[in-house]
């Protein structure tokens, strides 16, 4: 291999690249678009529900009430039955239901009658949030009557794996990974739309008629590949603060991300007979490749054959690094299956691209 | 056609050693005996800058070049001609490296091929059919991206965009650039490196007249620089003005090889035509040069007061190809 003509068209590359308005645009937009997604997302988890009360006749009974928490449970009191009812529709305080005692609630439990309590719910609120309700309503009244409930077993949790109460995962951070992924996937489309071009236009058969080599023009398309994309990403990353957390794992991850996807890039180049045949040869790739970072956004919905997907362990060593805090050798693994697929991937983009090149 | 004059020149340029250089200077082909007499060999000399012995190439089952030998001496310009699909591009990508021949054997420069690709290819300037230029880079940097390619020092792309006609676009996008200014664009490019061999795949195609005899001006000149030229056209006048030999390929093989005199005198009829005034109409005669007494015919018609054109006929190079391939160039 010969450095000095990589480096010209490594350089070369880099130059047209920068003049392309389209690629520019698209680099600049989605660093700012995603930084000022992820910035705007929440960053931290409210894990309070909060029930609307209405009890005229309750203050002395019901002292949980004005916003006093429990275990979880926020109390709001609203005055009357139709405020109540108000503010459940409106969705006031973050209510997610109301419970509007009777008057005389006392009075008729007193008189052994059974007395009706109201719960507004909002359309949408799913069947066992309502059921939570009726149950709240069942122990409220028990607690107000002072006679406990016919069976009371003493339940006791146990939490598998990392208890997270009072530190979910925010949004922010299941978004993490997302916004990694997709802008290494859009570098994927700039990397292979500079290859199509060299193809279609067949400037690269002019540059191997000169003393350069199909190895050296491979290591240029690789090394200005993965140089795009880990620049970008490792960017955006700064700016979402990816590195809080053991920085060198994030960068080795980073970069293993970024290799992956210049062989796929160099695949999808090789393929693409014009602009719109790269862009749908590339989103062959993007879509799949996103797959694991919806796992991550949607925890527990994910189905057990996305793990072959080459991006998991990109999205799991991710998640465990700025999520878990976990060290180098508990995301050993998720760091193996990355470069495993990395290397099998740049190979197999390296030699569809040799194919083709010499076929023009 | 007259033989133009032809100087046996040392090659020159920055790149290559001179002692390196020395051994390929050799007598040029087309001489001008001590009589004045001008003779042409319808071979080169022995040491040639393009030897190709019998090669062969195939797409899957069809073959596209079979058994082709030829080969091209310093300073001398050797006219490809052949229709679409005769196996001229794959002769010139088996030249370029881009291809490896199934059978047979190239020497480039003394150096075979495709071994010593990168070693010829520093000294190779090709210059493509198709318009394999980078579109948004100026011209400029487009001769400076190939120059670096070819690790020439110092290389000032000014003086050669002036010598293609170009100076005044220099800094202008290629993606801006005529058809006419692409083509010469890439003629510049193939010069870069001051190159020994020249391979020019339809240099001329498409081209203004004037931009055509730009190019041919500037092909000519690197062939009286010492570069061997390989040129393939369709342009019969082209090679013939151009060309010091003609090889015509046809269906992958060479039907001949030898200069455009030799085969236009082997293959074509010489003959007179001479057109008088009869009255109100034109006669015309053909007056065969080759048999007896066309001598006297011709003064007779020349001393005729009603003379009004005399010229001579001879076959051009598309009727001899036609004759050898059964075929014309389209």
């Amino acid at each position: 291999m010969n450095g000095s003509r990589i480096a010209t068209i490594i350089r070369k590359d880099f130059g047209e690249f920068a003049r392309n308005r389209f690629f520019v645009f698209i680099t600049l937009m989605v660093l700012v678009a995603w930084v000022a997604v992820f910035w705007f997302l929440p960053d931290s988890v409210d894990e309070t529900v909060r029930v609307g009360i209405s009890q005229s006749d309750l203050d002395n009974v019901l002292p949980v009430v004005d916003g006093a928490e429990v275990a979880g449970l926020a109390l709001v009191s609203y005055p009357s039955e139709t405020e109540l009812q108000t503010a459940v529709e409106d969705g006031d305080n973050d209510i997610v239901a109301g419970i509007a005692f009777p008057p005389q609630f006392l009075a008729t439990l007193a008189d052994g009658e059974t007395p009706t309590v109201t719960l507004f719910v909002p359309a949408g609120l799913p069947a066992q949030q309502e059921r939570m309700m009726e149950g709240l309503i069942g122990e409220a009244a028990f607690g107000v009557a002072g006679v406990p409930p016919p069976v009371n077993p003493i339940t006791e949790a146990v939490v598998l794996g990392t208890d997270r109460v009072g530190q979910q995962v925010s949004l922010q951070e299941q978004m993490r990974p997302m916004l990694l992924i997709m802008v290494l996937v859009v570098e994927t489309f700039a990397l292979s739309s500079l290859v199509a071009v060299e193809i279609q236009e067949r400037t690269v058969v002019a540059v191997l008629a000169t003393p350069v080599r199909v190895v050296d023009f491979l290591a240029a398309k690789g090394i200005f590949g993965v140089g795009l994309a880990f620049f970008e990403v490792a960017l955006l990353g700064l700016l979402i603060g990816a590195f809080a957390v053991n920085a060198p794992a994030i960068v080795a991850i980073l970069l293993l991300g970024a290799i992956l996807v210049t062989g796929l890039g160099l695949i999808a180049g090789s393929y693409g007979r014009d602009f719109m045949g790269t862009l749908m040869v590339s989103m062959l790739f993007m879509i799949p490749l996103m797959i694991p970072a919806f796992g991550a956004l949607f925890p527990g919905t994910s189905p057990a054959w996305i793990k072959i997907v080459p991006t998991y362990g990109l999205v799991e060593a991710v998640v465990r690094v700025t999520v878990d805090g976990d060290s180098w050798s508990e995301i050993a693994p998720a760091l193996l299956m990355l470069a495993a697929w990395g290397v099998a991937l740049f190979a197999a983009g390296a030699f569809i691209l040799r194919r083709r090149v010499s076929t023009l | 056609m007259g033989a133009r004059p032809r100087r046996c020149v040392s090659p020159v340029g920055s790149r290559a050693s001179a002692h390196r250089r020395a051994e390929w200077t050799f007598p040029a082909r087309r001489d001008k005996a001590d009589n004045g007499e001008v003779t042409t060999s319808p071979t080169p000399p022995a040491t040639s800058a393009i030897a190709v012995d019998g090669i062969r190439f195939s797409y899957g089952d069809t073959p596209a070049v079979d058994n082709v030998s030829f080969s091209v001496a310093r300073g001398e310009i050797l006219g490809f001609l052949g229709p679409n699909g005769a196996g001229k591009s794959t002769t010139i990508k088996m030249l370029t490296g881009q291809l490896s021949p199934e059978a047979g054997s190239i020497q480039m420069l003394g150096m075979p091929m495709p071994a010593q690709r990168e070693e010829i290819q520093e000294r190779l300037g090709v210059c493509f059919e198709e318009k394999n230029l980078y579109l948004s880079m100026t011209g400029r940097e487009n001769l400076a991206f190939f120059a670096k390619l070819f690790e020439v020092k110092d290389f000032d792309p000014e003086p050669m965009m002036e010598r293609v006609g170009l100076s005044a676009r220099l800094d202008d996008r290629v993606s801006e650039y005529s058809k006419g200014m692409r083509q010469r664009l890439m003629m510049a490019r193939a010069l870069v490196n001051t190159p020994d061999v020249l391979l020019l795949d339809e240099p001329t195609d498409g081209l203004d007249p004037v931009s055509g005899l730009a190019i041919r001006d500037l092909i000519r000149k690197e062939a009286d620089r010492g570069a061997a030229v390989l040129l393939t056209t369709h342009d019969m006048h082209e090679a013939d003005t151009l060309s010091d030999r003609v090889a015509f390929i046809n269906q992958g093989s060479i039907l001949t090889i030898d200069t455009p005199e030799n085969l236009k005198l082997a293959h074509g009829q010489r003959s007179v035509r001479i057109r008088t005034r009869q009255g109100d109409g034109v006669s015309e005669q053909v007056i065969p040069l080759d048999e007896g007494g066309s001598g006297d015919r011709i003064r007779d018609a020349v001393s005729d007061e009603d003379l009004m054109t005399i010229h001579t006929e001879e076959a051009t190079l598309e009727d001899i190809f036609v004759e050898y391939a059964g075929r014309g160039l389209a």
